[in-house]
């Protein structure tokens, strides 16, 4: 059995941020592969600016610097060292928020159960009781996955952890930005609950999640006082290290927030309840019915996260006469004014001007900004469809001083459109996260397409060797070059590619590597994905090894 | 700040929590001409119920009322107190905290389902209280909850019986062993294990009380030596029990085990408790009469597991005689209906009374709950939980007509829409064949990972 120590280990926030920092090779030159952006300074002009839902700028021009907007203003003299965006007939909104999502973020490794195993009374760590684990620990950047969200218009999320149990852990907001830095915003963000349970030990329903829960309260509030007590005399034995309920003193201080992820009325009902047996600031996430609730809610100045899921329409195409029963009709009526219900919820809670905040989680990509067209119709108004993807989520965050708006001193995260918001044709054309430019626009995607750069590493018995391949397709035809470590040791070689075949599922080519005895003919060839690739480096005369590549997402250099 | 200031703030204040602590809501109305069955005098003929702000008011012959007050002709009907189920599962989103032998912290009143379509189809049977009980998988299950059916709301705390005591869940026999002993191999494995987990229980509340005490005391006499003790609801839950706070409803079925509660009970000085199910109860009858408040039976099901072939249609005719409170209860969402019938056939198989068969469904269930001052006859001052019934509410044509909570008016026959379902799951295709509702059971929730074969 693991002892319960191994899991006691504390987490400090250095060590979070450290082991998220991406620890990139550090080059021999300042920029020996020239990615580094010319300037970090832009000027966007001739805009339409919507730097909060309740404002429109026409004409206007921003400066951002160092991922910081420094001016708005109409005419502003452009600084020579500013890269100019040209932003006529373009809109720029600020950045969106998710306020719950979790991609990127890993499950924790939980103990494995030993062999006297009670399901009664599991540790907490396997019961999904460790609140003191962290999104942040366990999120891993993935660019590929994380570019979707960029790609409409996101560059904020809240990152939850991930765990079955009922305290999984605390969240985490992470910008959006450049992949190469560390894009961790604000960590211990707030402490994530939900109703789910691992099955088959305790706790094991709902009704076990609220009974421990009112525990953990219980004894978090006796914990602090045991360690108030300890402090102060001598002849108080040891307080044993509880890093569960050190993790909730936050919570029933009322400084952290507890967001509770409700799937139904009667589990938004229980949070609501648990708040008025045991006080504390919380916030309702994934919000998906109940209209019942908002004079409740309102009074009670609970944060509210809305779903941006919803329901399928089942009831507007009928079933077969043969099949449809007694009071057919009746039904489908009932049947379509609830599936209204869902669709104007929103509407109802910007009528009781309760300031919600929208999460992507367990809604498709493809639906969100469908969904969001969808409440706009059923009555939820595009302003406030808009704060609730912008200075609604900074506020309940507690970053609107840096996000949420457009503004100097505030953080450079800025959507750029090509019509309004929420209009029917309208297409993010660039995303500015933390002041990196993000070019999604048809000609940039043009000119992606043939402008690739793809990272490889082959196993060789000395080890791993890395480079880049660099493709350029020029009247139909492709080009490219590898680099690769000098044989001879003096540093990176860059190579032609020769006898270059490239096509949608597959790749080779050939290319030679001098080193101080011999000339080298290396072929490459293997299995390709948009994205990825793996196949054989075959070295003539020597041996054969594994490569596998991926082709790497940048921010676009168009305007830098 | 200046006083009217703080007077308008304290107002604003009072106003803005007085919208949210509503009370639930009552009514009046005048019921005349009905037989008025009352349970505890007997059948007044000719009789009008005057009911204001949800209270009976008024018994006798012609009543007047106030102007508005709506009046129902109810000339040859029969009219009766609500029927109260002693042990049911209608309305619960969850039954069984399967996972430990001991759940005594957990509550019902946390998982009620306010959308629960039987609740208004108990309503359409005449039932106007049920008790939600947790299931019978743990020896000491969890903490119950007495519901008001007030269907139509969808806040689950508008269903509870504020009033009513707090009771508890326990289970003896098969399905405790079944489910810790056979299926994780923890105790209970035996019948003996059972009374040792409810032995252990008791011990451990009372150490658990003796070093608060401690704690507490040393803390008044500024003697602090250590830190605060853990706080622990289950064990605090068995305090309450012990002290007398919590009515024990006990799932159980042989005489042997019934019996051995009772000695457990009488030595923890424990005497409020009542037995749920109880099909051997009439072997022990006495007993049940001295030391209990009461058994809860069924009028005639058995033989569904091996624990319940010893049983007997006139089981709760015996107790009855005996002196037992005895209560007819329905365990099921289906039988929940029609309880009427059920105390009927107490007349078939013991020839107990009109009273008698109604008290069965009535002020017996009631005072098992420790409500029956509140609800349970027809008096002055009670609560006006009442059912009209076309025919005696013992003839098998009787047919329920009107069904009143605190005065209101929760089920009409003469209104009676087909489609009362509270929420739509949209998520379902309007199939009529998928809109029927599952039964709850005493095992619900038990995984089949803790039992082979689901029983009752």
């Amino acid at each position: 059995m693991k002892s319960k120590k191994q899991l006691i280990l504390p987490y400090f926030t250095a060590i979070v941020i450290c082991l998220l920092v991406n620890i990139s090779q550090s080059p021999a030159q300042s920029d020996n592969n020239g990615e580094k952006r010319v300037t970090t300074s832009y000027f966007l002009t001739g805009a339409t600016i919507i730097p909060s839902p309740d404002k429109i700028l026409s004409e206007y021009d921003i400066l951002f610097k160092n991922g910081i907007i420094v001016k708005i203003g109409k005419n502003l003299q452009a600084p020579t060292d500013a890269k100019e965006i040209n932003g006529k007939s373009l809109f720029v909104y600020p950045g969106f928020i998710d306020f719950g999502n979790k991609t990127g973020v890993k499950a924790p490794e939980l103990p494995e159960r030993p062999d006297n195993f009670d399901s009664s009374n599991p540790d907490p760590e396997i019961a999904g009781i460790h609140p003191h684990f962290s999104a942040a620990k366990h999120y891993q950047l993935d660019e590929n996955l994380e570019e979707e969200w960029r790609k409409l218009g996101f560059t904020l999320g809240q990152k939850l952890p991930v765990g079955q149990g009922m305290l999984p852990g605390s969240t985490a907001v992470v910008i959006y930005g450049n992949p190469d830095n560390n894009n961790l915003l604000t960590n211990l963000q707030s402490q994530y609950f939900q109703f789910s349970t691992i099955r088959g030990l305790y706790p094991h329903t709902q009704l076990a999640v609220m009974a421990k829960w009112r525990d953990l309260y219980q004894n978090t509030v006796l914990h602090e006082e045991s360690l108030k007590l300890y402090e102060g005399n001598q002849h108080i034995g040891r307080i044993k290290n509880d890093p569960v309920l050190n993790a909730l003193i936050p919570v029933t201080q009322g400084k952290q927030t507890l967001l509770v992820s409700v799937n139904s009325e009667l589990d938004l009902r229980r949070a609501i309840k648990m708040q008025d047996e045991n006080n504390f600031k919380l916030i309702l996430l994934g919000v998906n019915e109940g209209s019942s609730a908002i004079p409740l809610l309102k009074a009670k100045e609970i944060g509210v996260v809305l779903s941006l899921d919803l329901p399928k329409d089942s009831f507007t195409d009928s079933l077969p006469k043969a099949e449809q029963g007694e009071d057919y009709e009746a039904l489908i009526k009932r049947g379509k004014a609830a599936y209204k219900e869902a669709l104007t919820l929103a509407s109802k809670f910007e009528k009781a001007e309760i300031p919600f905040a929208f999460s992507s989680l367990g809604t498709e990509k493809k639906d969100l900004f469908k969904n969001l067209n969808l409440m706009i119709e059923n009555g939820l108004s595009k302003e406030t469809a808009l704060a609730a993807l912008t200075n609604n989520p900074a506020k309940l965050l507690g970053i609107e001083n840096i996000n949420g708006s457009i503004s100097p001193g505030k953080m450079a995260n800025m959507v750029v459109m090509t019509d309004s918001l929420f209009s029917k044709d309208a297409k993010v054309k660039m995303v500015i996260s933390d002041g990196y430019l993000f070019d999604y626009s048809e000609d940039a995607k043009l000119t992606d397409a043939k402008n690739q750069v793809w990272n490889y590493a082959a196993e060789t018995p000395v080890g791993q060797s890395k480079g880049t391949w660099e493709f350029v397709q020029k009247d139909n035809k492709w080009e490219g070059t590898i680099t690769y470590d000098s044989p001879k040791g003096t540093g990176i070689k860059k190579s032609e590619m020769k006898d270059l075949l490239k096509t949608e599922d597959a790749l080779s080519f050939s290319f030679t590597v001098e080193t101080n005895e011999e000339v080298l003919e290396v072929t490459v060839s293997g299995d390709l994905d948009p994205d990825k690739f793996e196949g054989k480096m075959n070295i003539k005369g020597y041996n054969q090894f594994t490569v596998k590549a991926s082709k790497k997402v940048k921010p676009n250099k168009n305007h830098e | 700040m200046n006083k009217k200031l703080l007077l308008l703030a304290g107002l604003i204040i009072w106003l803005g929590t007085e919208g949210f602590s509503q009370k639930n809501p009552v009514a009046d109305v005048l019921i005349k001409n009905a037989h008025v069955i009352t349970i505890t005098n007997g059948t007044l003929e000719d009789t009008d119920v005057l009911i204001q702000d949800g209270i009976i008011k008024e018994i006798g012959a012609n009543l007047k009322a106030k102007k508005n007050i709506p009046v129902v002709d109810a000339t040859g009907q029969y009219l009766m107190p609500g029927i109260i189920d002693a042990h049911s599962h209608l309305a619960l989103e969850i039954i069984n905290e399967a996972s430990s032998p001991i759940t005594s912290e957990v509550q019902m009143r946390d998982v009620i389902d306010p959308f629960d379509i039987s609740i208004y189809r108990a309503l359409a049977g005449g039932t106007t209280i049920s008790h939600a009980m947790h299931g019978s998988a743990n020896v000491i299950g969890g903490q119950n909850v007495t519901l008001k059916l007030r269907y139509g709301t969808a806040d689950p705390e508008k269903l509870i019986m504020e009033e009513a005591p707090r009771t508890i869940k326990f289970a003896l026999g098969e399905n405790p062993t079944r489910v810790h002993g056979i299926g994780k191999n923890l105790q209970p494995r035996s019948r003996m294990g059972v009374e040792a987990v409810i032995r252990n229980g008791f011990e451990e509340a009372l150490q658990y009380k003796r070093v608060w005490a401690k704690w507490e005391k040393d803390k008044q006499d500024k003697k602090i030596n250590s830190t605060p003790p853990k706080y622990n609801s289950r064990l605090q839950t068995l305090v309450d029990i012990l002290e007398g706070e919590i009515i024990i409803h006990c799932h159980s079925y042989r005489a042997d085990e019934i019996y051995m509660l009772i000695q457990v009970c009488q030595e923890y000085g424990i005497d409020k408790i009542v037995f749920s199910h109880v099909n051997e109860g009439f072997k022990v009858a006495p007993e049940l009469a001295k030391y209990t408040m009461g058994a809860s039976v069924f009028s005639d099901w058995w033989a569904y597991k091996f624990e319940v072939y010893y049983s007997t249609a006139y089981n709760a005719a015996i107790l009855t005689k005996n002196g037992v409170v005895t209560s007819i209860n329905s365990d099921s969402d289906e039988l929940i209906r029609h309880l009427y019938h059920e105390a009927a056939k107490t007349q078939r198989y013991g020839g107990l009374s009109d009273d008698e068969a109604l008290a069965l469904i009535t002020i017996n269930p009631a005072k098992q709950l420790g409500i029956d001052q509140f609800v349970g006859s027809i008096e002055v001052g009670k609560q006006a939980d009442l059912v009209l019934f076309d025919k005696h509410p013992l003839s098998i044509y009787a047919i329920p007509q009107i069904t009143w909570v605190d005065g209101v008016k929760y089920f009409d026959r003469a209104s009676d829409e087909a489609d009362q379902r509270l929420k739509i799951n949209v998520k379902r295709s309007p199939d009529p064949f998928l809109l029927s509702t599952g039964t709850h059971n005493c095992m619900q929730d038990v995984d089949m990972l803790f039992t082979e074969n689901q029983h009752y």
